[in-house]
């Protein structure tokens, strides 16, 4: 099967790998996973207190595409807001990297994986708000 | 020459009269035979599901002889030297026989294919491409075991890992069983994500033992 260069360069040369902290409130932590082909991705998100995305690192165990496509969405997300960055679309990523269809998968995994940091860090920041509230 | 197959105990789903019309002599046979009692030609494979097709009782509990010795017995009726000189008709239908009989085989045979199978049969859908899961504890447990196994240098390390998934496979097809004895439907599926998870951190295992051989 023929990959597309992009595709190939964030496999070969993946951005953002690492971990950040996920205790850290501002913080949000997206952790998915795909049973059909035992694949694992967690996508975690820094956010400013401004609500844009300062930092993003990302963990996959998985095939070359699904680290391809959570690569490449760390690189995208980086300086967006976090509205923007949950309204990322799997075919955007698809089509970035010309995935083949059998892996089309792989980038609907990328979306859900920032979907979920963006939503663990507004979890964060309600339950935050909330505990700010109780101690008035 | 096919007492033996006639004899085998089949379980028939209630919705299902078992009676179909033997496309040769336009008589009726049993739904699931290989050949018709009357005019002995090869039958169309049908819809039958996988137990069935095998003589087996709808169990995850699947003796794995008995499914061996049912397997070959069937098989050994399909080889194409038997129907060398039959017509063309009875040489494509002893193909998709034998064809339909392996794919139920192999679904059967393995434990992760009979319990997704299963599940399949109990009228749950077990998507072939992508199934996201939101159980973050086997999610979280996975990450790690994938961290610590990407971090392992020596062999010793990757056994250690090798076993840990040998020993959650073991317990994740015991723990199938109670549970599709219970008709635990749901448990049953977390069970069988559960497997695929431990399954393909033993393969890691062994890419990784390998590696460290050629290195």
């Amino acid at each position: 099967m023929a990959y597309s260069k992009k595709l190939l360069d964030h496999y070969e040369n993946p951005r953002n790998i690492g971990s950040l902290d996920k205790n850290d409130d501002g913080v949000g932590t997206g952790l998915v996973g795909a049973p059909a082909c035992g694949d694992v991705m967690k996508l975690q998100i820094k956010v400013g207190e401004d609500g844009i995305i300062e930092d993003a690192k990302f963990k996959t165990f998985g095939c070359g595409s699904a680290i391809a496509s959570s690569s490449l969405v760390t690189e995208w997300v980086k300086g967006k807001s976090i509205d923007d960055a949950a309204g990322i679309k799997n075919s955007e990523i698809a089509q970035h990297l010309a995935l083949p269809p059998v892996k089309i998968h792989c980038s609907v995994l990328a979306e859900d994986a920032i979907k979920a940091a963006v939503s663990d860090y507004k979890v964060k920041q309600g339950v935050g708000e909330k505990k700010i509230k109780a101690a008035e | 020459m096919h007492e033996q197959i006639k004899q085998v105990p089949r379980s028939r789903p209630a919705n299902d009269s078992g009676i179909v019309v033997c496309w040769s002599c336009k008589g009726p046979v049993e739904s699931g035979v290989l050949f018709c009692p009357v005019c002995e030609a090869v039958q169309p494979p049908g819809q039958l599901d996988h137990f069935f097709r095998l003589g087996l009782e709808v169990s995850f509990d699947v003796d794995q002889k008995m499914l061996d010795r049912r397997y070959f017995d069937l098989q050994r009726h399909l080889h194409p030297d038997r129907f060398a000189t039959k017509t063309p008709r009875e040489r494509a239908l002893s193909q998709s026989q034998a064809t339909s009989l392996n794919q139920a085989y192999e679904v059967l045979k393995d434990d992760l294919g009979r319990a997704d199978y299963l599940i399949h049969l109990q009228g749950a859908e077990v998507p072939e491409g992508c199934n996201l899961i939101n159980d973050q504890k086997l999610l979280m447990e996975s990450l790690e075991l994938r961290e610590a196994l990407a971090k392992a240098k020596t062999a010793v390390e990757v056994d250690a890992l090798a076993g840990r998934a040998a020993g959650d496979i073991e317990t994740c097809v015991e723990q199938l069983s109670s549970l599709f004895a219970a008709d635990d439907l749901e448990g049953a599926c977390r069970l069988a994500t559960r497997l695929k998870y431990f399954r393909k951190l033993a393969e890691e295992t062994r890419q990784a033992r390998a590696r460290l051989v050629d290195g």
